[in-house]
């Protein structure tokens, strides 16, 4: 291959090359939700979530495995599993949405980023718009890990809560995430 | 039967019933070391079944209610999270999924290390970019 064909080459490809250094991903994230109320607290860990981030575009998924959410209790466990979420039939949590507050260019420099993320949260097999505050934070080492909390109501995702336990489960449940993002 | 034997049944049933009650709402999860094997499989096979037909994998190595898969392979990492858990990742023959193996910490040997041939038992939840498996315990 002649020294030109090989430059050229290389010039066609460089664009790819450049849009996958712009892509973050994680296989072991973590999402906790948080119920409290008078009667008792109750909370799932997730470690095993999985997401990625396009910094140049903004785009960001995550999903998780509803069975692997971890409760101190096998009867808190249970019941999520087979009276609430359904998870036999629903078995992934899923988000699509985009972005805004850090760009590419951030993502590579030591920093604290305020964002904001904008998309649709699946549930129990419903889709729901769904707006969250995070913060993106780039350590001096260019250890990149997104943070965000937002709020879920059972209800909106058809998620049904008997009434006899109605008042051991939150009206409004806080989740938290946390996701350490590599390059890809 | 009389008032007071009436009485004492009573508190006899609510005190059985109450007891049940408390176990149950108390009762700790079980161990994958202390439920049966379900399925014994290689860390390539698991993942070939997930890739082929996730349904009918999930079906078979997630089941309705928790089961255990057994599952042997090379470890291809081991990787600390520092929240007290470990992750296991087996080599599938995919360098873009694996079978990740969740433990807690204490429960990792510690010689464990990339290129090691061992075998595990787990809980499996189904797959995302990897199969996942949960409260992992290693099988000697």
């Amino acid at each position: 291959m002649t020294p030109l064909k090989t430059i050229s080459l290389a010039l066609a490809f460089l664009p790819f090359a450049l849009a996958a250094q712009d892509r973050y991903m994680t296989r072991s994230g973590h999402i906790a939700f948080f119920s409290a109320t008078p009667m008792e607290n109750i909370e799932g860990n997730n470690h095993k979530v999985t997401s990625v981030l396009d910094a140049t575009s903004g785009a960001i998924e995550f999903a998780a495995l509803v069975k692997a959410f971890e409760f101190e209790k096998a009867l808190m466990q249970e019941h999520f599993n087979e009276n609430y979420m359904e998870s036999n039939t629903f078995p992934k949590a899923t988000f699509k949405g985009k972005l805004t507050g850090a760009g590419a260019a951030d993502l590579t420099t030591a920093g604290t980023y305020p964002v904001s993320v904008v998309g649709d949260l699946t549930l129990h097999g419903v889709t729901k718009p769904m707006t969250a505050q995070g913060t993106i934070t780039v350590d001096a080492a260019g250890a990149v890990k997104a943070t965000s909390e937002f709020f879920v109501k059972p209800e909106d995702h058809n998620i049904a809560i008997p009434g006899v336990v109605r008042k051991n489960i939150a009206e409004t449940i806080k989740v938290t995430m946390k996701l350490d993002l590599v390059k890809m | 039967m009389n008032t007071k034997a009436l009485i004492l049944l009573g508190f006899v049933a609510v005190a059985i019933g109450g007891g049940y009650a408390w176990n149950e709402y108390t009762r700790e999860k079980t161990k994958a070391s202390e439920l049966p094997v379900k399925e014994t499989v290689t860390a390539t096979e698991l993942l070939t079944a997930f890739n082929t037909d996730d349904a009918t994998a999930t079906t078979r190595f997630v089941g309705t209610t928790e089961q255990v898969v057994q599952v042997s392979g090379t470890i291809r990492s081991v990787d600390v999270a520092s929240n007290g858990i470990t992750n296991v990742v087996l080599e599938t023959g995919d360098a873009m999924a694996g079978v990740v193996c969740e433990f807690t910490a204490d429960d990792v040997p510690d010689q464990w290390k990339a290129g090691d041939a061992i075998t595990v038992k787990g809980i499996c939840t189904g797959m995302l970019m990897d199969v996942v498996l949960v409260r992992c315990v290693p099988v000697a």
